[in-house]
């Protein structure tokens, strides 16, 4: 029965059969960990943050009002828990002192690869601020609506459009630095 | 030839590309959930509720203070401990119960509002459980609600669609980061 529907998996687990959640972890395993990578930048604060999501979300189900809806609800767990590990995230690196010219110097160096593209992506992304990032992803990679965001971030569209606006002119620079360099 | 694409659509697509996140997750997952108790589907209030209903006791709230209706503050709540008459905007949870049972009200100042309901813990965060009635003339909103001593979030819900927390009350945020009130009533 590999097609039950999330609402059913969800009234299923709230019926009791607590094991019955496993199938919808695996369902939204990858799903939700491409935004939690992306959003991160690193395989395993996304894990962390995504194994955070699965238990708040379990502990929170009673309160998912539209069971069918249960993936888009997961999300908006996750968006908030990588808010958080992003923000610490950033305090670590605080403390680290990270070497951005080194880091740049070295997405440069081979920039004709397309692993180096992919790197160069990956470390444009992440000098972002985690809001711009945040509001870039959602609308660029995850393809939401400007509504949608709204409804998730709890921001207002005209800060939203803002945000998108100024990671694209920061992304293009960084890119375009990258590709030059 | 893909060289000379606009940076951000092959930037889009790179990043569009699937994740594989380690199928072992799901394990740990499971392993940390089997620790926690089985949520509960929305249902009736326990019978521990209307039990503690029928005796009076002295309820007090976080610091609410203020109760600054009359100061245009957009929220309060407030104990009302005195015997029930009829009231048109108590909860109907148990009517007869209800009755010589210390009640908590819900207020909301909203003029411009077409509904309002709170939803909270206490209703397992149902939008339309707990519908609040409108004062003639003055937008004021309100509820009574019986509630058992414990610790509760709320929220009000306007118009369906915004949420608006207490500003009197103490907040948290919930798990998707937006700020709920809380109210501690007393014999925790």
């Amino acid at each position: 029965m590999r097609d039950e529907t999330d609402g059913r998996l969800v009234r299923r687990v709230l019926a009791g059969e607590s094991q019955v959640y496993a199938r919808l972890v695996e369902r939204y395993r990858d799903r939700l960990g491409r935004y939690a990578v992306r959003m991160l930048g690193n395989v395993a604060d996304a894990e962390d943050a995504l194994q955070d999501t699965f238990v708040r979300g379990y502990r929170s189900l009673a309160r998912c009002t539209n069971p069918e809806g249960f993936g888009a609800w997961l999300f908006g767990i996750l968006v908030n828990r990588c808010r958080t590990y992003a923000a610490q995230r950033a305090r670590r690196q605080a403390m680290v002192m990270l070497d951005e010219s080194a880091v740049a110097s070295a997405s440069v160096a081979h920039s004709e690869d397309r692993d180096a593209w992919r790197e160069a992506i990956t470390w444009a992304v992440d000098q972002l601020n985690p809001d711009q990032r945040e509001a870039f992803l959602l609308k660029y990679v995850e393809e939401l609506s400007y509504e949608e965001m709204q409804k998730l971030t709890g921001t207002r569209i005209p800060a939203l459009k803002m945000r998108v606006f100024r990671a694209r002119e920061e992304l293009r620079r960084l890119l375009e630095e990258t590709v030059r360099g | 030839m893909a060289e000379h694409r606009d940076p951000i659509a092959r930037a889009v697509k790179a990043l569009q590309e699937p994740v594989r996140i380690d199928p072992g997750l799901d394990a740990r997952v499971m392993a940390e959930i089997e620790r926690l108790p089985t949520p509960v589907a929305n249902g009736p209030l326990p019978r521990s509720v209307f039990a503690w209903l029928r005796r009076r006791r002295t309820i007090r709230l976080s610091p609410l203070g203020g109760l600054a209706l009359a100061a245009g503050i957009a929220a309060v709540v407030f104990v009302s401990n005195r015997l029930g008459g009829p009231n048109p905007a108590s909860v109907p949870m148990d009517a007869g119960g209800a009755a010589g049972a210390t009640l908590i009200q819900f207020v909301l100042v909203a003029p411009g509002a077409a509904s309002v309901s709170v939803v909270g813990d206490f209703n397992d965060w149902q939008v339309s459980a707990t519908p609040l009635v409108r004062e003639e003339g003055d937008g004021v909103w309100w509820v009574t609600v019986p509630l058992a001593p414990g610790r509760y979030r709320y929220a009000f819900l306007v118009d369906g669609t915004t949420w608006l927390g207490d500003p009197n009350a103490p907040a948290v945020e919930d798990e998707f980061g937006r700020r709920n009130s809380v109210v501690t009533i007393g014999g925790v």
